[in-house]
């Protein structure tokens, strides 16, 4: 592994050196930019209240009247409590909340929707980087150095876990810059308020949206390398992205037409959204986070057995 | 560079190598070494497993049977050690087309320790594309990408070289130079040189010795002059009259022989009959004007060995 670092720095010149990943980029910043015209100009900015703390109190007393009336509910109970407990904390702490967008709200905001297009590039990445040595018959070059072919995957898939990371600074400093102009940059020293287990919190805006990233990129994660088994077993990039993208578009819809099985919690795609065990509610009440690490621990390895399989065992005859 | 030690120690040596794919055996029991010091060529037609026996030899394909090794290395053991002997151009030399010429070699440069800048620019003026090397590929020709890949080869000092169809592109002062090139490292420093091609005339004036392949099976394995110079000459008798002629040796010698006209005889035969045949002739009260032996090609002997099916 000694020359690992070479290895990677080739794989990094083949993903950048491509036009296709200046394009990619290209299309993240411009759909960055899109976001942020459309939230600026689409509607009427809310005027910051003057008078937010007698503001917020009223509706902490219009909130505790209607969580009377949804009782049983525990669901509806928890969000309640939720608002009512973050209110109260800002008028403890003085901490004016916001109306409308700001920098950070923005840069939140942008996370969800960019991270599944940077999933969508990262498959494009790594299926190219795998299936296009087969098409163009540079994998026969590659494979004579005295280099093992689990090490050449190994650097081709973290060149493109790489580019992924890559995606996301890139996102991060977009929409931080675009927030920042479009909202102004006076928020960027707000506080980032959460509640959790009952308790209101407080904590860094930075720490959160990366977080949020982290969360969200689970999926990506295990597509990415479902790609890279595709890419590597048929030594077809085209099948490798069309199949992953496909299945990663297609997983919501699945997963909801399958919500009543009990089996369903099996399913890779009912395990990759964490944020059901964070901030929402769980897909089946017996699911738990260690179940869902479980399950996307199984899959993952599945996938990188076979996908390691084929590509360090089958001749090449490109 | 070469001991005579090393020198009698094979660089290349294939033992007992078969491939099977499925039930079809596509390389069959292939055995024979290659020395250090030497240009081996590969002959055989399309489909007799060149190919396939040369990505074996550098561990793209695994071979059913047998094993291969590369200056006392098992290709299946010791992988890295083994390969780290070769430098290759498999088929075309396929690179990476978005990037220059000098990325692509610095590409492979990181791959194998040990290679420095001044190397890679050693590499591309010997193959004289100092000029084009910060070029994209893509704007390369054919000859250009075949230099390329040739330079790919060396970067790391190979002491076996193996390169398929390596003329494939290149015009005749092309062809010259990585003769000339091919000899000198094999005789100066001692490389096992293995190159395939379908170019005969250019495997006589290239190769030591010579592997013929037909249908996975090796039929021979001789230097080039002895090739040649084996087996049925073909001799040409001016004579009067050629059927006569032909007639008479049909019956006394029972040789079957050609009419290209009506003066003219060929007759396929050994150095040594032909004071027979002459005898014969004469006995027949034939005039004989002129005895010549055509030389013969390479091609002219592989035709024969392989059956008279076509090379490519």
């Amino acid at each position: 592994m000694s020359n690992f670092f070479g290895l990677l720095q080739n794989e990094n010149m083949k993903i950048y050196r491509r036009s296709s990943a200046k394009v990619m980029i290209i299309i993240l910043l411009g759909l960055i930019l899109a976001a942020g015209l459309i939230i600026k100009y689409s509607g009427d900015q809310p005027k910051d209240d003057p008078h937010w703390k007698q503001s917020l109190i009223q509706e902490n007393k219009d909130l505790n009247k209607q969580m009377d009336s949804v009782k049983g509910n525990k669901q509806a109970t928890d969000y309640f409590k939720k608002t009512i407990a973050i209110n109260e904390y800002r008028i403890d702490h003085n901490l004016k909340p916001h109306h409308g967008e700001t920098l950070w709200t923005f840069v939140e905001g942008a996370a969800a929707n960019m991270v599944l297009v940077i999933s969508i590039f990262t498959i494009i990445v790594v299926s190219t980087s795998i299936a296009s040595e087969f098409d163009t018959g540079t994998i026969k070059l590659l494979l004579i150095r005295p280099i093992y072919r689990t090490e050449i995957l190994l650097s081709k898939y973290i060149s493109a876990l790489l580019f992924t990371v890559v995606c996301l600074i890139t996102l991060f400093i977009a929409s931080w810059l675009l927030g920042g102009i479009l909202f102004g940059f006076g928020g960027a020293g707000d506080v980032y308020i959460g509640y959790a287990n009952g308790a209101v919190y407080q904590s860094s805006w930075t720490l959160e949206v990366w977080k949020g990233y982290l969360l969200n990129c689970v999926s990506l994660f295990m597509m990415v390398t479902f790609a890279g088994l595709i890419a590597s077993a048929f030594r077809n990039g085209g099948l490798a992205i069309g199949l992953s993208i496909f299945t990663l578009m297609a997983s919501s819809i699945v997963v909801n037409i399958l919500q009543g099985y009990d089996w369903v919690k099996y399913v890779l795609f009912a395990n990759t959204d964490l944020t059901q065990y964070t901030t929402g509610t769980p897909l089946r009440d017996e699911m738990t986070l260690g179940f869902s690490l479980a399950v996307l621990a199984v899959y993952y390895v599945l996938f990188v057995l076979v996908g390691w399989a084929f590509y360090t065992r089958r001749d090449i005859k490109a | 560079m070469s001991t005579n030690a090393e020198a009698s120690k094979p660089a290349v040596k294939l033992e007992h190598v078969s491939k099977r794919i499925g039930r079809k055996t596509i390389i069959d029991d292939l055995s024979f070494d290659i020395y250090g010091g030497e240009v081996f060529g590969f002959l055989g037609p399309n489909g007799a497993g060149k190919t396939t026996t040369i990505r074996m030899i550098v561990g793209l394909m695994r071979m059913s049977h047998g094993n291969i090794y590369i200056q006392g290395h098992s290709i299946r053991g010791e992988f890295k050690k083994a390969i780290a002997q070769v430098g290759a151009i498999v088929e075309n030399p396929e690179m990476y087309k978005f990037l220059t010429g000098y990325q692509n070699l610095v590409h492979y440069a990181r791959m194998i320790p040990g290679i420095s800048k001044e190397r890679i620019m050693e590499v591309v003026k010997l193959v004289e594309l100092q000029d084009r090397i910060h070029e994209k590929v893509k704007r390369y020709s054919l000859g250009m990408r075949q230099r390329l890949g040739v330079a790919q080869a060396l970067l790391h000092h190979p002491s076996v070289l193996i390169l398929d169809e390596p003329t494939n592109g290149l015009d005749p002062q092309g062809i010259h130079d990585l003769r000339t090139y091919l000899h000198k490292l094999s005789r100066e420093e001692g490389v096992a040189v293995i190159v395939s091609s379908h170019l005969l005339s250019e495997m006589q004036l290239m190769c030591d010795r010579i592997g013929i392949l037909q249908k996975g099976k090796l039929i021979g394995v001789e230097t080039v002059d002895d090739f040649i110079e084996k087996g049925t000459a073909k001799v040409r008798i001016e004579v009067d009259d050629a059927r006569i002629a032909a007639q008479a040796v049909k019956e006394k010698l029972a040789i079957d022989a050609i009419l290209p006209d009506e003066t003219t005889i060929e007759l396929p035969i050994e150095h040594e009959k032909i004071p027979v045949v002459v005898d014969t002739l004469v006995l027949s009260k034939i005039k004989i004007y002129s005895v010549a032996t055509a030389a013969k090609s390479l091609e002219d002997r592989f035709l024969e060995v392989t059956g008279g099916k076509s090379v490519e």
